[in-house]
């Protein structure tokens, strides 16, 4: 599907919101932001080739700021 | 090579089926991490328990999957498999490999990873096992590089799988190797991305013997058939007949529907088309004697689905017929999956199957508001209870005023 | 930098000439031996595929062992199956026996073919999975090298395909399998709430469990666990490290039979439990290599030809089914999970 590129003010919208939670699934963000799930998606893919988000699968696939959650043996 | 000992381990050596353990020591000769696998496992071994633990974020950037974290629970014990992670490289339709392919698999992965694989996962990727979180993206650059791309994980199309289809088998009834290679390509984003309730899969089989098991293990199962009649070849029907081959037995006898009748004086086979599933138990048992028919394409069935966490489902028939056009680039089908994809990822709460969404919400409401067109073929039989949930346009349609005119 | 989404290798480009040449022309197949498939195409070609096992988990000196044997007879082509055998593709008749021959004596089992035992499909188990009751690689190698001889030949009534899953989720196809392992957990987490605290966020914990068993506990900042509604998935497990599932004293085996996924003849089925508990017995598992022996046995000594092992059952009754095969039946064995009613006894027609 051709989406083009993603709304930068939804981009910005993600990462604020992202930044207030430690993880969330993208469905969620979209209900928070007020925007359209395919455009909450669209703008995650561009976000993450930004190195900005990161995507994190623990049971179901969330999304987060990149670097925020941590891995199993990292200390606290 | 680690000088640790594995006694309970090297009881697995011994007898004739091939010993994952021998792959084992075979990495360990060249990788710290094998040989230390080696002691984890003995160790588990002994203590009857697994020592993994599950991590989220291995990714390689602009995917969201295709990389597995997983971490040893004493790292201080087991530093060279701390991290230990699996890595998912798609693999090439119907498992076909040329020898020089192999092989580049096998270079990277030898300079990276423990050179432990699994060829392959249940799902189909090529499953390389065991690396470093600092090495996941020259891996997959170096991969990328050769050709090959990372496969599905997390909440996304996972890998499309495929059986061997017409590359080698006569009863292949669309061209399964293309149809996964090219649908594959289609949806790289929703394989690449992953952005929905939970996983959906996808798997291809050339015929109704099913040997992806689509059926069981697939959201969309494409499973090969024809609507026409079977094709008898008189001439190979004797020939079965001369090698005293029980055609009455092990074919007419056997057939579920009782279509087939075997006049033993003439030796013919003839079939009541009308009444054959077209189930493949004769096509199987007398290959050289019986074919498909000609008009062919595919059943689609959806919902299938492994225990977590309402029980298996099986898939179940949604498109009793669908032609599965290469020419056409697989457009109805790929019109088709996005429609019930979208109205999934709209309704599904999380970590909910499609089949779990439509057991849960009704599986009227499904066709309704992905456009599916209700026919017979889908059920086994109607419903046995009055409760239908009557929407307002029916109702429109179908009442009657109090002076018997339509409303 | 990478290329993005270029997608899996093309297959074509992995197609021996015969196969190019043939392509969705092959007219039948034949099996002149146990472990050789011989597909004939419509031009007369043949193709011949010669199957061998594997453990799965696989060294990459071994596939380059096997790439050279696919150099040498095979012109450099070669397939794995779903079940994870490696097939040789032998375009020149001439060269299927030498490979055969170059294979045995390596080592390689040839077989898996027709009325065989084939490949066995199965999870990581204690190599390395996260949430395992059981280990996958290992009981699977004890059991078919107990069952081997039903590899290498093609003499059981039907063919028998296996499936293990090291736990419930059933990530092996065990639930479809004519004879399924499936790794089981019998107690629930035991929860470390110091980890807890430190390394887990208690809302996506609590939503992680498919049956609601985990709330919150505001109190102690952490959660508790409602015993009585735990399936012991391990979901947890995968969340938060502090929700350990693993149970060496209560964990084992459970076995489920009769499940197909063809639609020859019957429709595809589900497998259904006949032994609700094995102990685990590493290294050899001679609980559970002898029980699958048994059932196999019964099958054989029982079956019509061609007659999966689900057919036959269906056939005689699923309680003849176990008078015959002395297996103790008890609650542990009647469904009452979600779709439970379906498979209460609605009739008063039964066997002894």
């Amino acid at each position: 599907m051709a989406k083009g590129p993603a709304d930068p003010a939804i981009k910005a919208q993600i990462l604020e919101y992202l930044a207030k939670v430690q993880k969330a699934k993208s469905r969620d963000v979209a209900v928070a932001i007020g925007a359209k799930k395919t455009d909450v998606d669209n703008a995650v893919k561009e976000l993450t080739a930004e190195d900005l988000v990161e995507y994190l699968y623990i049971t179901t696939t969330y999304i987060c700021l990149k670097g925020k959650v941590q891995t199993p043996n990292d200390e606290k | 090579m680690t000088d640790k000992k594995t006694p309970l381990l090297d009881e697995l050596e011994k007898g004739k089926w091939p010993s994952f353990v021998t792959e084992m020591k075979r990495a360990a000769v060249k990788s710290e991490a094998a040989g230390e696998l080696l002691q984890v496992l003995e160790r588990s071994y002994r203590e009857r328990r697994g020592h993994w633990k599950h991590g989220g974020i291995v990714g390689v950037r602009g995917y969201g999957g295709g990389v597995i974290g997983r971490y040893v629970d004493e790292p201080e014990t087991y530093p060279n498999v701390a991290e230990f992670h699996t890595v998912r490289i798609n693999q090439p339709s119907g498992f076909f490999y040329n020898t020089k392919t192999l092989r580049t698999i096998c270079d990277i992965w030898a300079k990276y990873g423990s050179g432990l694989t699994n060829m392959h996962g249940s799902t189909g990727d090529v499953i390389l096992l065991g690396c470093k979180t600092e090495d996941i993206q020259t891996i997959f650059d170096e991969y990328s590089e050769a050709g090959f791309d990372l496969g599905g994980s997390g909440s996304c199309l996972r890998t499309t799988n495929c059986c061997v289809g017409p590359g080698r088998c006569e009863y292949a009834c669309y061209d399964t190797l293309e149809a996964c290679y090219n649908i594959t390509n289609e949806f790289m984003d929703e394989l690449h991305r992953p952005m929905w309730p939970y996983k959906s899969k996808i798997k291809f089989s050339g015929c109704a013997n099913d040997c992806t098991g689509a059926i069981a293990r697939a959201d969309i199962s494409v499973i090969g058939t024809w609507r026409d009649s079977l094709i008898i070849d008189q001439a190979a029907v004797k020939e079965y007949a001369a090698n005293q081959f029980d055609i009455q037995g092990q074919v007419c006898d056997k057939c579920p529907t009782s279509c087939l009748k075997f006049n033993s004086e003439a030796q013919e086979l003839t079939v009541n088309a009308d009444d054959c599933t077209r189930c493949m138990h004769c096509i199987n048992v007398m290959p050289k004697a019986i074919q498909a028919g000609k008009e062919k394409g595919a059943s689609i069935l959806v919902g299938g689905k492994s225990t977590i966490v309402q029980s298996a489902f099986m898939s179940s028939v949604i498109v009793p017929f669908m032609k599965m056009d290469a020419e056409n680039d697989y457009e109805e089908f790929k019109d088709l999956v996005r429609r019930i994809w979208e109205w999934w990822d709209e309704n599904g709460k999380s970590r909910e199957r499609l089949g779990e969404l439509i057991y849960r919400v009704g599986m009227g409401r499904f066709l309704r508001e992905a456009d599916i067109p209700p026919v017979p073929q889908m059920v086994f039989r109607p419903r046995a209870n009055p409760y239908v949930f009557w929407p307002q346009d029916e109702l429109d349609r179908s009442g009657t005023a109090l002076d018997g005119s339509k409303l | 930098m990478a290329k993005l989404d270029q997608g899996p290798p093309n297959y074509k480009e992995m197609l021996p000439p015969v196969i190019l040449e043939n392509y969705g022309k092959w007219k039948y197949h034949e099996i002149p031996q146990p472990g050789v498939l011989k597909h004939v195409a419509e031009s007369g070609a043949a193709l011949y595929s010669v199957r061998v096992g594997s453990p799965r988990l696989l060294s990459i000196d071994t596939i380059s062992e096997v790439c050279d044997f696919a150099d040498q007879y095979c012109e450099g082509y070669l397939r794995f199956t779903t079940r994870n055998n490696i097939e040789f593709l032998v375009s020149d008749e001439a060269k299927v026996n030498p490979l055969i021959d170059a294979l045995t004596a390596k080592g390689y089992s040839v077989g898996g073919t027709g009325a065989s035992i084939s490949n066995v499909i199965h999870t990581q188990g204690w190599v390395h999975c996260h949430t395992p009751a059981t280990d996958a690689s290992g009981v699977v190698k004890a059991v078919m090298d107990d069952l081997y001889e039903y590899f290498t030949s093609m003499k059981l009534p039907a063919k028998l395909k296996m499936g293990l899953a090291c736990c419930l989720n059933m990530c092996g196809s065990t639930h479809c399998s004519d004879i399924g392992i499936v790794g089981v957990h019998r107690t629930p987490p035991r929860i470390d709430h110091e980890k807890l605290r430190k390394t887990t966020e208690i809302p996506t914990l609590v939503a992680s469990c498919p049956t609601g068993a985990i709330r919150p506990d505001p109190k102690n900042k952490s959660v508790i666990v409602n015993e009585d509604k735990c399936m012991y998935c391990g979901n947890c497990y995968t969340m938060s490290p502090a929700m350990e599932i693993y149970d060496p004293k209560n964990d084992g085996i459970a076995i489920l039979i009769g499940g197909k996924v063809s639609n020859a003849r019957t429709a595809p089925s589900f497998s259904r439990m006949v032994i609700p508990f094995l102990p685990n017995n590493p290294p050899r598992w001679p609980e559970v290599t002898e029980a699958i022996r048994s059932i196999l046995e019964l099958w054989i000594a029982n079956a019509r030809q061609g007659e999966r092992l689900g057919e036959w059952v269906e056939r005689i009754g699923w309680e003849k089914f176990f008078s015959l095969s002395g297996l103790p039946f008890s609650d542990m064995l009647i469904d009452d999970y979600i779709f439970a009613r379906d498979t209460f006894r609605t009739s008063a027609g039964f066997k002894y």
